[in-house]
């Protein structure tokens, strides 16, 4: 099983302006990749059209044999909640719930809060949270913010873990505990992970490294590697 | 579904004052409702029922009648000639209106189970004196014991009893108007001058008082000595008549009228004004509830628009992670209906303890009656209630279908690119 992007464009705006062109690359699951490239390159983009959050213009993205623009709204929605977790480059909490809450969010939608409440607990602990888990975001620091907003797309389970800059906002001491977090989840659960980072440093730290430039894969260190250096 | 129930009632609460606002104008409006309904609905009630209960349902009348030119040539000259040329042609109403053949109608009545009592009457204008300057008041023969249980002219005597003038003897009935206006008491005698007649003495044996200035400016006398003052032995003009069910009063007297020459009316036909007067508040609180309901409508839709535009990163991450467009409608819809259901049960309870309160108010007699006055009706049924919160509910959701379709209209990604960020 995989993510699979095969001939991948995209065109946006009006007029259409090509955004990705000709992206064509496989992740098989269990890996850990870092996406880098210039502020406009398309890595955002090209993020939420493997996460099913946005539908390609031209080419096909498969996941697990799946090709996402075959699928019906319905089935994307559930692919999303199940199968995805996604962290934005900003912290999307919402204002009204308190840290809990936002992180069981994804599991209400299929009512398994009590399910889920034990995990989304252990999370919590683990980012340190466990002493704040009934604040609410304005009363948390941004580091913090973006440790529930992480939490939240764990609380699934995802089999992929798609993360937008997490660190572009953070101090060094925050970035870290939050590269420890993405390391962690990949180790343990063998979680696919595909990071967008500016930070050459943390890009590095990723078993395959992929650079965009003006919509184009212009290196790939290669689906095979299985480097891994220590964090 | 429940978690976006539980996340729009965050919503509201972390609005506070808003959602008070607005819920405000719900309140005022299923209140306002509440309120006029029950005042203008218990104001026909009160109407219809003193209508109903203090007269007769169906009144059949002699049709009035004109002379022909040639419908007095028979009397004149019996069989002499053939044709009569008239100076004067005769023209005009003829003198007596009579019911052609009352034994038919007592038969009809008799058989009808709907009909609960009738009575026969000789209707006429009357004038009353007592040494000063004569009063025009009507003047009813009638037999007391049938007419008794047509109207409530003797269960609202004052003094003497209605069945007074039950054994004849020129003995009268008259409405406390009348006999103030003779400056006369119980017991004196009354001169009564009736069509071309002489005057003619009747004593008064009792006073009625109906609670109506008009209908007290009436005199009841036995049917015989009305007959004889008026020269008319065996006339009746017109038979009233109770049904034992009044709301069919209009469909009996429309299929008479098709049966017979007499003129037919029901009491709702006779005070059709009345009920133009009921349409037009009926249209009054309807407009008045209509303004209230689009004003409260108003405020859900702007504070909903207002409350959508500002969570558009909320709408964008609950997509992200799975929940679909219906359940983002569901969310901001839910929000107008949770106000108008508040605002509707609020407006509800202030609406009752309004009327409840405004029936305690003195309502009805006038200065000088005998009567005591009673108090103001208002109509208190669930119907209103029911009308009440559905219309502010209906408000509440028609208010917030746009916004929360304008909520679900954009995916995740175009939120994010436009800059909600
Ligand atoms: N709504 C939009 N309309 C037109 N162009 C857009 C829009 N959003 C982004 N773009 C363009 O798409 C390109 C890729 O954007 P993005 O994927 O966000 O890049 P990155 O994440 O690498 O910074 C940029 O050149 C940007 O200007
Ligand atoms: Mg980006």
């Amino acid at each position: 099983m995989s993510i699979v992007a095969k001939d991948v464009g995209k065109k946006i705006g009006d007029p259409p302006t090509q955004i990705l062109t000709s992206i064509n690359f496989e992740i098989p699951d269990g890996q850990f990749l870092s996406l880098t490239g210039h502020s406009g390159s398309g890595k955002s983009t090209l993020l939420y059209l493997l996460s099913g959050l946005d539908c390609v213009s031209s080419g096909s993205v498969i996941v697990d044999q799946v090709d996402l623009s075959r699928m019906k709204k319905k089935e994307v929605a559930h692919f999303r909640n199940e199968k995805i977790g996604f962290v934005f480059q900003f912290n999307y909490l919402i204002a009204e719930l308190s840290v809990l809450e936002n992180v069981l969010l994804p599991a209400k939608k299929y009512g398994q809060e009590k399910n889920r409440l034990e995990l989304a607990k252990s999370i919590l602990e683990k980012v340190g949270l466990i002493e704040k888990l009934n604040r609410l975001p304005r009363q948390l620091s941004g580091g913090e913010e973006q440790r529930v907003a992480i939490a939240r797309s764990l609380v699934m389970g995802p089999k992929y873990l798609f993360a937008d800059e997490p660190t572009g906002s953070l101090d060094t001491g925050n970035g870290e505990i939050v590269m420890k977090m993405l390391k962690e989840v990949h180790e343990q659960k063998g979680t696919t992970v595909i990071l967008v980072t500016h930070e050459p440093d943390y890009a590095r730290r990723a078993q395959r490294q992929v650079s965009l430039a003006d919509g184009r894969i212009i290196s790939d260190s290669g689906p095979s590697l299985e480097l891994s250096l220590p964090v | 579904m429940i978690s976006m129930v539980s996340l729009a009632i965050r919503y509201l609460f972390s609005r506070k004052r808003q959602s008070l606002f607005t819920l405000l104008g719900i309140f005022l409006g299923a209140g306002g409702f509440v309120v006029i309904s029950g005042f203008f609905l218990g104001f026909r009630f009160f109407f219809i029922d003193n209508l109903v209960n203090n007269s007769a349902h169906i009144f059949i009348q002699a049709r009035q009648e004109f002379l022909e030119p040639h419908s007095l040539d028979e009397s004149f000259f019996k069989n002499e000639t053939k044709h009569v040329f008239w100076k004067s042609i005769p023209a005009g109403e003829k003198d007596y209106h009579r019911i052609e053949s009352p034994q038919g109608w007592y038969e009809r009545l008799d058989s009808d189970p709907k009909i609960e009592a009738y009575s026969p009457q000789l209707v006429v204008p009357a004038l009353f004196s007592k040494g000063g300057s004569p009063i025009a008041a009507g003047f009813t023969g009638c037999l007391p014991e049938k007419q008794a249980r047509v109207n409530t002219v003797a269960a609202n005597m004052v003094e003497g009893k209605f069945s007074d003038i039950g054994g004849g003897g020129n003995r009268i009935i008259v409405g406390q108007e009348l006999l103030k206006r003779l400056g006369a008491k119980i017991f004196e005698n009354v001169m009564v001058t009736v069509g071309v007649g002489k005057q003619t003495p009747f004593q008064i044996v009792g006073t009625f008082d109906s609670g109506n200035k008009r209908s007290d400016l009436q005199a009841y006398g036995p049917l015989a000595d009305v007959q004889r003052a008026n020269h008319t032995l065996n006339l009746i003009n017109e038979i009233d008549v109770r049904l034992f069910d009044y709301e069919q009063s209009s469909t009996k007297a429309t299929t008479w009228s098709a049966l017979s020459s007499e003129t037919i009316e029901s009491w709702d036909q006779r005070n059709s004004s009345i009920f133009t007067m009921f349409a037009l508040q009926a249209m009054m609180r309807n407009i008045i509830v209509f303004v209230i309901m689009l004003v409260a409508g108003f405020g859900i839709y702007n504070v909903l628009m207002m409350t959508v535009s500002q969570k558009m990163k909320d709408i964008a991450i609950l997509q992200a992670m799975g929940y679909e467009s219906w359940e983002i409608r569901l969310l901001f819809l839910f929000q107008g209906f949770l106000l108008g259901v508040v605002g509707a049960l609020l407006g509800l309870i202030a609406g009752f303890f309004i009327c409840q309160y405004l029936q305690t108010l003195p309502f009805g007699g006038r200065p000088g009656a005998t009567r005591p006055p009673g108090h103001l009706t208002i109509e208190l049924t669930m119907g209103i209630y029911l009308q009440a919160s559905l219309l502010s509910m209906m408000s509440a959701l028609i208010a917030s279908y746009l916004p929360a379709r304008a909520a679900a209209k954009f995916t995740p990604i175009e939120i994010i690119r436009g800059g909600a960020v």
